[in-house]
């Protein structure tokens, strides 16, 4: 697919609409690798269905790259009780077929599924004591979200977009084959009730910030990973991958996962503020005293040195009149020896979920061993504590970065190990 | 001549002759608003000019009642820590949208509750924000900002209250704990928002004093108690760059108050028209022959027969003593055209008050 003038770029517009998502037309714009994509071995999947730290680029501090496509879909299965054995086979099927019909790398497809509260609720028996998993919740004073208690989310994710592409469309039966391989579809077994698309990494937010909440003035620059202009998820600011592995019972192996989708509008965000206040708010008013942060953040290397501006948070709300984002989260993101708790795999969209319009929206998977976990973080990013301390820390104002996200849904899940995979039972042997 | 450089223009003459001059050119009155007035003083002053404003409608949901108003968008002051800094008003700009929460029970203004708007024209985003808390003249304390709009039709506001962090004492103790959304249906035109009332004021702009405030049926006022209803005993006054604080002295602390002894609330309201003055630091300092007996915080509190104040529990009080009260942190609302040097503001200073117990 080649883009030449504006003839062609509005053919391949009106095909990505057809293609069903807005994100999609930043994966059909992209598309100009000829290569073909890797075909993969079942047999060679690793364990966890979460891992992909082995299988991403790195750049050149060791950080991981996330793949640049990725697709999100919501499964109801039609089934009302637990499953039947049919079901698991049309659904093993399909999973199977994917693992044959790509690599499991980055320039293949990374692909997981998982479970919510709302799927295991048709069982009679209870998750293990170890898994902590409970319905999502409101997690500040001033959210309201739609909960998303969808029984299950496939979770696509490639640098190839037409790997991504070709696999979502096999899935939801839109065509029989991804990559040559022939792919069942899920509607064998479910209902796909929300399809997610977005993008990551540096080219692909500039690319794409003709969208609501981003200002005309087209700030997000070339090389920024993300919407607001700065790298994220340094490799020593996230939880390693056996750190958020559940490691017994039955679901040894597997993870948690939340998933947000947030708005985002950042007008204000680079109209009225300098580099210099959205590094502030962004990571600490130190990053900012120090000037520690150049351009989007690569000087930065493999950790954003949060830990050392931690403590100071109640001092520097009441000496700067801000606070910062990272700083506060950090607060809760540590256990008792030092470790992060989380694993963030965000990534960017311009899908206004419910809408067909174009908005700067933001999805947000973390993985944890416990939901608890993330919900002590996603809390101590609110700062109540800290617009307690200074009326100038305001709910959302002056308050890291909460001016500019409004959450909009989010869902619990349970990324069982790759074993466990179809349609799991609470206790599976 | 693009309607951006209109204003510019606009702005550069004076008001009436702006008016006159450009009024079959230009769109909205915005363009006409008077330069800010020169020689202003440092404290409460009459502005260059009034706005009006339109209910837009009232919502409740849970323990709130939202009530939406419009005018022409406004330029203010914005106050962060101790920067204030000119918001203008932009070419894109199409109305103000003002915002009060109020307890549905008691018709209590609320401040500190934090306020999102979300406005929808036809299913379709057309702007979200987190909008400012702002102290005007004729309304006192609410929410506001500036917005744009895709042209005359019918919007949908949804309005989002978070849930208040300032403590609450007596019977609003454990309410207001959970955050709400309403919607509420605006019909824009341009016709109608031409109607609503402007005007300048003449002799009196830039001279101490203010305006009075504004009264609307549907909208609960946002001025303070009268020093008479205050509940206590009132124990003196003073004022801090036309900040008025009044201190009265409870014999026990309200339910909500930890703490044994004498609660001492302050209540601030603007010189003039005593309106609420909410979301300043305030610490306080009580001598006793020249000894400290308290040196600490006065606390933001919402309280049903105090109001909004800022309260400290101390030991007891004594005739003689001496309470000196100190703003640590100026009122953090956003300043319409009259408050913006106030209260700290843009020529800084609300110096030390004190007030001797009787």
């Amino acid at each position: 697919m080649s883009i030449d003038g504006d003839r062609s770029r509005r053919a391949v517009l009106k095909a990505a609409v057809a293609l069903g998502g807005a994100s999609a037309l930043s994966a059909c714009l992209d598309r100009t690798d000829d290569d073909p994509v890797p075909t993969g071995d079942p047999a060679a999947k690793p364990p966890r269905q979460h891992a992909w730290r082995e299988y991403v680029r790195h750049d050149d501090h060791g950080n991981s790259r996330l793949p640049a496509h990725q697709v999100l879909l919501y499964l109801d299965f039609d089934v009302g009780g637990p499953p039947t054995d049919a079901d698991r086979d049309a659904l093993a099927a399909s999973l199977a077929a994917l693992d044959r019909a790509y690599a499991w790398r980055h320039e293949g497809l990374l692909h997981s599924i998982a479970y919510s509260p709302a799927y295991f609720d048709r069982f009679d028996t209870p998750l293990p004591e170890g898994i902590d998993l409970p319905e999502p919740t409101a997690l500040s004073p001033f959210e309201s979200p739609t909960f998303d208690r969808q029984d299950a989310v496939l979770h696509l994710a490639s640098d190839r977009a037409d790997a991504v592409l070709e696999a979502d469309r096999a899935l939801r039966g839109e065509r029989e084959a991804a990559n040559g391989v022939s792919v069942p579809s899920l509607t064998e077994v479910a209902t796909v009730d929300s399809r997610r698309t977005g993008f990551v990494g540096a080219g692909l937010p500039a690319a794409n910030q003709d969208a609501a909440g981003i200002p005309d003035s087209k700030p997000v620059p070339e090389a920024s990973p993300l919407f607001m202009g700065f790298e994220a998820g340094f490799r020593g600011n996230q939880a390693t991958e056996d750190y958020v592995t559940v490691d017994t019972g039955p679901f040894a192996g597997g993870t948690t996962k939340v998933i947000a989708n947030l708005r985002q509008r950042l007008a204000d965000w680079y109209d009225e503020q300098s580099h210099e206040e959205r590094v502030m708010e962004m990571f600490s008013p130190g990053h900012a005293e120090n000037g520690l942060v150049e351009g989007v953040g690569d000087n930065l290397g493999s950790s954003s040195g949060i830990d050392r501006f931690v403590d100071s948070v109640v001092d520097d709300a009441r000496e700067h009149g801000r606070v910062g984002h990272a700083q506060k989260a950090a607060r809760a993101n540590r256990d008792a020896d030092g470790n992060v708790r989380l694993l963030r795999r965000h990534f960017e969209s311009t899908d206004d979920i419910g809408s067909d319009q174009r908005v700067a929206s933001l999805h947000f998977p973390s993985l944890q061993r416990r939901i608890s976990a993330f919900e002590a973080v996603r809390r101590a990013m609110n700062g109540t504590d800290l617009t307690e301390a200074t009326p100038a820390i305001r709910q959302r104002v002056n308050n890291g970065i909460l001016e500019y996200i409004f959450v909009r849904r989010r869902g619990n899940f349970l990324v069982p190990p790759r074993r466990h995979r179809v349609l799991p039972t609470p206790r599976p042997e | 001549m693009k309607r951006r450089e209109l204003l510019r223009t606009g702005a550069a003459l004076s008001g009436a002759l702006t008016l006159a001059g450009c009024s079959s050119l230009i769109e909205t009155r915005a363009a006409g608003v008077p330069p800010v007035p020169e020689n202003r003083p440092d404290g409460v002053y009459y502005p260059s000019h009034v706005e009006g404003m339109e209910m837009v409608g009232t919502a409740s949901s849970g323990d709130y009642t939202v009530g939406l108003m419009y005018s022409y968008p406004h330029r203010f002051w914005n106050v962060n820590g101790e920067s204030v800094a000119l918001t203008e008003i932009d070419a894109d700009d199409a109305v103000h949208l003002m915002a009060s929460v109020w307890d549905t029970d008691t018709e209590a203004i609320l401040p500190d509750t934090g306020l999102s708007a979300e406005i929808y024209r036809e299913g379709s985003l057309v702007s979200q924000e987190a909008i400012y808390p702002m102290l005007s003249q004729p309304m006192g304390f609410h929410y506001g900002a500036n917005f744009g709009l895709d042209g005359e039709g019918e919007y949908t506001v949804r309005l989002s209250v978070g849930a208040m962090s300032t403590r609450r004492t007596g019977a609003f103790e454990g309410r207001f704990a959970d955050p709400t959304t309403v919607e509420i249906p605006f019909e824009y035109s341009e016709a109608a928002k031409e109607d609503i009332a402007f005007r300048t004021l003449d002799d009196q702009v830039s001279t101490p004093g203010a305006v009075d405030a504004m009264a609307m049926t549907a909208l609960p006022d946002a001025v303070a108690p009268a020093e008479s209803a205050l509940p206590g005993r009132v124990l003196g006054s003073a004022t801090s760059d036309d900040a008025r604080l009044i201190v009265t002295a409870l014999d026990t602390p309200p339910a909500g108050v930890d703490g044994d002894g004498t609660y001492l609330a302050v209540s601030a309201r603007t010189r003039y028209n005593r309106m609420v003055i909410p979301a300043m630091g305030l610490s306080g300092r009580l001598a006793r022959n020249g000894e400290a007996v308290y040196d600490g915080a006065f606390e933001r509190t919402l309280d049903p027969d105090l109001g909004y104040h800022y309260g400290a529990v101390v030991d007891d009080i004594a005739s003689g003593d001496e309470l000196t009260l100190s703003v640590t942190v100026q009122p953090q609302t956003a300043r319409h055209e009259g408050y913006e040097t106030a209260f700290g503001g843009l020529m800084g200073g609300m110096p030390d008050v004190t007030v001797a117990v009787p």
